[in-house]
């Protein structure tokens, strides 16, 4: 049974998809999953980063607006950076140095057309593998590898045509057969595959001219429904190109998964998994003309503990370190020589319940299980004040934020009365007149044990809680089978909500349901729906107003706060934030924990 | 063939006599004047071994006692301010959850020593058994049990206890199965061997010859006989499963459950980074706890073996 | 001679085979490989679809035929023979020297053994280097003058330092070294030679200690033995020094035992290895068993069990042959 073949990936595959698809939203997590504390423990580590990427492909604003436009868009959303950003001090950029880099997990590999990416391998490959398309300080998407989008007609095919004359690693030149060879194996990856190919097949059946080529530098997509901003899809990891002779060699050998080939202003040099991954300065870079590249060499260390990394910067062995750990958070706040920037904007930590099965199947449970939960105390003893609470699946700062939606937690003494009906409804649910449940979680991991500890502490009085500490894969696989009552999560965040809507679709559920809850509401999807067919702003941040307080009605999430995502610097780290695009565009910084590396200089003060 | 593999750790006492060899022979030190102190022979236990027993007395009763004893509950969260130190209102301080630190020691005690207990407890019956089984018939069946004692001991523990607890449900059974499998071999090594030396005796020839039947000569004969020494083993094997269990809940895989604290479980948890850094406290009290408690397990073991002089138990 | 070599053999085979049974069959009752392989989809009942008298309901996320490819697996992970089968198909292959590939990250896992392993040797190593170096002074001035007060005083010592658990060692050297007096690193640092020595101090002393502890009870008795004997008794005539019969004469014919139980300590130090790699993040094989346990990577654990097993039990079987070369009636036995 060790033997691994190509079949057998496959299958493993599955598995990881969901992971992808889970892990990415958390697997129930905080990125502290890491669990362990110089008091060590196991590490789940890695996959529990919150990254809801790649977006499900199948969803996104339709028609609107003229061709070639970079920066149309819903530019609102989110994405205004933080106030924390560092001071533009007036200094003369360095060239040269060592940047060490430390993240929170490792990745399984870092092929973008294979492997699921989190934050770690975002870090990782952007400076080597480039996108397509990125975005820009305001949320908008800009053309990176791409000279141009051009959409036909309605939307339903757009073109791509790239920059002449971009070389790759390898030395092959950067044209249209990469692109199509690039989305293929997207297409033939059961992980990356999931986000795409919904995009492209009715039921199950590929389009025939999903992709095609037009010339040399032109590839044109045709996705089954009209897209108003198609680029937005290949920001991501479906947007980042490795070269088709790669490929090639990838399906005799998967292990170079672990050493992919791009044409950013770095190579990977070497990789130890769990280790490090050393990348070097491409002296053949094709943008080096455009944006300056300046360091020499970037190691990137997954650290699993980010207390440990958190001392290990302040302790001058880490230049830059990437979490979303309070206790790190904190320790860095506290520290002399660094700084954080600090990114609250994005997705959510909440707890949900699942509506198929009892106890949850009946509102009153959810209810009470919501007004049971000492949300107060999660935040003080938890959170520690580093992350404020969330009432909705958006920061108040957000356009999509319904004000008039709050969560209606740590008010006990409401849920008395619903428990005592719902048991006197079904006796056989309840012991002692109190709910009987099954709070899952993921582990070992100290933190998720104390997260366990605070919540059941809190539904002790109105439920009986078995408390079910799962294997991290076991876990997201029971949650997709819809085998739990109540988890934690993380989850929601993206740029555009519309992203978003996948796991809250009827269409997400069934044996595997990525709708977690599965907590299908016809009247809900219709909404949903409305609003991406649509372009009007205003008509658009209204229904999801109302989506949001259809959520709260539905009582299926509990949530906590939102995620602080935090980039943390030594003093002399400078051009984490304000990096420009070859077209002179500012770069988004700390997307969800996403930085680009390349524009980093070190100071010499 | 060698002796007890201990792989969980430190907390066993190796009593200082057969490094290797195949049992039952001995080296030249390991009989007679070997330790310095035997050359006296003290027929008396000494004040540091009623001070031990004390404490172990004093600690099995507080854990019996927990539920009555003016205790804050263990698993309120928030009846003190996260991380306080030792004061008069909270003797061990509070854990980053705002937790009693002392409540949550004297409730530790329960799970550490259950485990403990109970893992002892069944190497001690089932491992005992065997032994007992293959020092008095010994032959094939000792060379069958021999070989299953073997290829226990080869499997390195702790990671055998860590497939078994990170895959099963993390009950209070599980957790004491899994550490009680494991002192099957050493325990079983050293009844054969007591087996071995007491079959020999006169008393259990005398019975042969007069014709009892084996069962009646392994219960009434050799079983008291053995027993005796096994029961100073108890203790000494006792120590070494509650490090055990503690070694278990540092990987994050000792029973499971909010109202599950044992003292491994508590030294995790403050042995976080942050929380090492800021409240020590919370780690080094259960830490304590369990050292004394191993020592004086260790001790009152050591004593009593030395007061009945059972030499030849190598755990 | 021969015929006890031969004999030891084969019960060492015996004993091989019957290790990688066991962690082989733990692995697979304990677990369901084909949760690892195709995730959700094991949890699928397919027996309907594949009597043919129900459809294949595919879920939303596998539009290629879930019980398809719960069927290929079972093929291709030979799940659908049963276990001792399977064990020797995994067998000829481990003897063949492919240790498989991770279901994490697809390399191959004797790749994933040579990175790690040296590292934890490294620190073996130095956790026996300071047990030695602590026990050796220490057991000869104890048994200098037995029974007078800094030997009884080590005896309570000794004894003290066997009751730490490694991992308390390990917590309270953690916070004592690192964090109040900043002296050793809180993590490996593997920027060249110095460094990673250096960041491994505090782990070697963690495992070290309780080592020397059970050392110097060893070499203290087996010194107090010797120094009865009447080569010391002669060298004493002859006016040397004690120092000098301690460390020219006595200590050599002393430390036979505490030589034996160092080789064997190796089991000891592998278990106390897997809880100080995790305080002390060192990225080693402790480390990576426990990862992979965690992760349900079989094939990384299967095999780093197995290379431990078989080296504790070669070990032991050398062992056995240098003990019963020096001391025959072993051999009767």
């Amino acid at each position: 049974m060790i033997r691994s073949h190509r079949a057998s990936r496959a299958g493993l595959a599955i598995l990881v998809a969901l992971g992808l698809l889970a892990a990415a939203c958390g697997g129930g997590d905080d990125g502290e999953t890491a669990p362990d504390a110089g008091g060590g423990q196991a590490t789940v580590g890695g996959e529990a980063e919150a990254t809801p990427e790649p977006e499900p492909a199948t969803e996104t604003a339709p028609a609107e607006e003229e061709e070639e436009a970079p920066g149309d868009l819903t530019a609102p959303t989110d994405t205004v950076p933080p106030e924390t950003e560092e001071v533009t001090v007036e200094e003369e950029p360095q060239f040269g140095g060592t940047l060490r880099v430390a993240v929170e997990a490792e990745s399984d590999g870092l092929n973008p057309t294979a492997n699921n990416f989190a934050v770690s391998a975002y870090v990782a490959t952007y400076p080597v593998i480039e996108p397509v398309a990125y975005w820009d300080v305001n949320g908008n998407w800009i053309p990176h590898l791409a000279e141009s989008f051009t959409k036909i007609g309605d939307g339903s095919s757009w073109q791509l045509k790239l920059r002449e004359g971009i070389l790759f690693h390898d030395g092959t030149e950067l044209d249209a057969d990469d692109l199509v060879a690039t989305f293929q194996a997207q297409l033939a990856s059961p992980i990356v595959g999931l986000a795409v190919r919904p995009a492209y097949s009715v039921d199950g059946v590929l389009k025939e001219d999903a992709i095609t080529k037009i010339d040399d530098y032109t590839v044109q997509y045709s996705p089954i429904r009209p897209y108003g901003a198609f680029p937005r899809m290949v920001t991501s990891q479906l947007g980042q190109v490795v070269p088709s002779e790669w490929l090639a060699r990838r399906a005799e050998d998967p292990s170079i998964d672990q050493m992919p080939v791009g044409t950013g202003p770095y190579m990977i040099e070497s990789r130890i998994q769990d280790e490090v991954t050393v990348l070097v300065k491409n002296p053949n870079y094709w943008a080096a003309d455009l944006v300056d590249v300046y360091l020499d060499r970037i190691e990137i260390y997954p650290i699993t503990d980010s207390v440990v990394g958190a001392e290990r910067l302040i302790a001058g062995d880490i230049d830059v370190m990437i979490t979303s750990s309070s206790e790190a958070i904190l320790t860095l706040r506290e520290a002399d020589g660094a700084r954080t920037i600090e990114n609250l904007r994005s997705s959510e930590d909440f707890a949900m319940l699942n509506t198929q099965a009892p106890p949850f199947d009946d509102i009153r449970a959810r209810q009470a299980i919501t007004f049971a939960t000492n949300r107060d105390a999660y935040l003080s003893l938890i959170r520690q004040g580093t992350s404020p609470p969330a009432d909705t699946m958006f920061h108040p700062d957000l356009i999509w934020h319904n004000p008039d939606v709050v969560q209606e937690t740590s008010q006990p003494d409401r849920a008395g009365p619903l428990v005592d009906a719902y048991c006197g409804d079904f006796p056989d649910n309840c012991t002692d007149g109190k709910i009987n449940m099954e709070l899952q979680y993921s582990g070992p991991s100290v933190i998720q044990t104390r997260i366990a500890d605070l919540l059941i502490d809190s539904w002790e009085d109105y439920f009986n809680v078995t408390e079910q500490e799962l294997l991290q894969d076991d876990h997201i696989v029971q949650v997709a089978i819809g085998q739990y009552n109540v988890v934690t999560w993380r989850q929601f965040g993206e740029p555009d909500p519309d992203f978003d809507t996948v796991w809250l679709e009827c269409a997400s559920v069934g044996f595997i349901s990525i709708n977690w809850p599965r907590d299908c509401d016809p009247e809900r999807d219709a909404l949903m729906y409305e609003q991406r067919a649509i372009t009007d702003l205003d008509r658009r941040v209204e229904i999801w107003h109302q989506i949001q307080q259809n959520m709260r009605d539905s009582y299926t999430y509990i949530f906590f706060n939102y995620t602080n995502w935090t980039v943390g610097a030594r003093d002399n780290i400078r051009g984490i934030c304000g990096q420009r695009s070859p077209d002179g565009a500012e770069l988004f910084c700390n997307n969800q924990g996403r930085i680009w590396l390349q524009g980093i200089w070190l100071s010499q003060e | 063939m060698k002796p007890a593999n201990q792989p969980l750790g430190a907390g066993g006492v190796k009593p200082a006599n057969q490094p290797s060899g195949a049992s039952g022979v001995k080296r030249r030190s390991s009989r007679g004047g070997a330790d310095g102190l035997d050359e006296v022979k003290p027929r008396r236990l000494g004040l540091g071994f009623w001070l031990a027993a004390s404490w172990v007395v004093a600690i099995v009763a507080a854990s019996l006692l927990a539920p009555v004893l003016p205790l804050t509950d263990p698993t309120d969260v928030g009846v003190g301010g996260p991380r306080l130190p030792p004061s008069r209102d909270w003797f061990f301080g509070t854990d980053s959850l705002g937790r009693d630190v002392f409540s949550r020691t004297v409730y530790g005690a329960r799970i550490s020593l259950a485990v403990g207990g109970f893992a002892i407890g069944f190497g001690m019956v089932f491992g005992g058994g065997l032994g007992i089984l293959a020092g008095f018939f010994r032959g094939r069946l000792d060379h069958v049990i021999g070989f299953v004692f073997f290829v226990l001991l080869s499997f390195p523990a702790l990671v055998l206890a860590i497939l078994i607890t990170a895959t099963l449900d993390r009950t209070l059974l599980v957790v004491s199965l899994t550490l009680g499998i494991l002192a099957i071999a050493p325990v079983g090594r050293l009844a054969r061997a007591t087996t071995l030396v007491y079959a020999e005796r006169e008393f259990v020839a005398a019975a042969r010859v007069l014709g009892a039947r084996r069962g009646r000569i392994i219960v009434r004969e050799l079983l008291p006989n053995v027993l005796i020494p096994m029961g100073a083993l108890t203790l000494l094997g006792m120590a070494v499963t509650v490090v055990a269990e503690g070694a278990l809940a540092f990987l994050g895989l000792s029973v499971a459950g909010d109202d599950a604290i044992s003292w491994g479980k508590m030294i995790v948890d403050g042995a976080q980074l942050r929380d090492l850094q800021q409240a020590p406290h919370v780690a080094m009290f259960p830490i304590t706890a369990m050292f004394l408690t191993v020592l004086a397990l260790n001790l009152v073991g050591d004593r009593i073996r030395e007061y009945y002089d059972v030499r030849e138990l190598a755990f | 001679m021969i015929g006890f070599v031969a004999r030891r053999a084969v019960t060492l085979v015996l004993v091989l085979l019957a290790v990688t049974f066991l962690a082989f069959a733990a692995l697979n009752v304990l677990g369901d490989p084909l949760v690892n392989v195709v995730g959700a989809l094991a949890e699928k009942d397919c027996t309907e679809v594949y009597a043919g008298v129900a459809e294949d309901q595919s879920t939303s996320l596998n539009p290629s035929g879930d019980c398809e490819i719960v069927a290929q697996a079972r093929a291709e992970y030979h799940l659908d023979r049963p276990l001792a089968p399977r064990y020797f198909l995994w067998l000829s292959d481990l003897i063949r020297g492919d240790f498989g590939t991770s279901f994490q990250n697809n390399q191959p896992v004797g790749e994933v053994l040579r990175e790690k392993f040296p590292k934890s040797l490294l620190l073996m190593a130095m956790a026996q280097a300071v047990a030695l170096g602590v026990s050796i002074p220490w057991g000869v001035a104890s048994a200098y003058r037995a029974n007078r007060s800094f030997d009884r005083a080590s005896t309570i010592g000794s004894f003290g330092l066997l009751s730490v658990p490694v991992f308390a060692m390990g917590v309270v050297l953690l916070y004592l070294f690192t964090l109040r007096w900043n002296i050793f690193p809180s993590a490996f640092d593997d920027a060249g030679l110095l460094p990673r020595l250096w960041s491994l101090v505090l782990p070697a002393v963690t495992l070290g200690l309780p080592l020397a502890a059970a050392y110097q009870r060893l070499l203290r008795t087996d010194l107090i033995t010797t120094l009865q004997e009447d080569f010391v008794h002669m060298a004493r005539a002859k006016g040397l020094t004690p120092v000098r019969i301690m460390f020219r004469h006595a200590l050599r014919p002393s430390m036979f035992s505490m030589v034996t139980v160092f080789g064997l300590n190796t089991g000891t130090l592998i278990g106390g290895s897997l809880v100080v790699e995790q305080i002390f993040g060192i990225p080693g094989i402790g480390r990576e068993i426990v990862t992979a346990v965690i992760r349900d990577d079989f094939p990384v654990v299967l095999a780093a069990v197995v290379v431990i097993a078989v080296g504790f039990v070669v070990v032991n079987f050398l062992v056995d042959l240098l003990y019963s070369w020096l001391d025959p009636r072993v051999r009767a036995a």
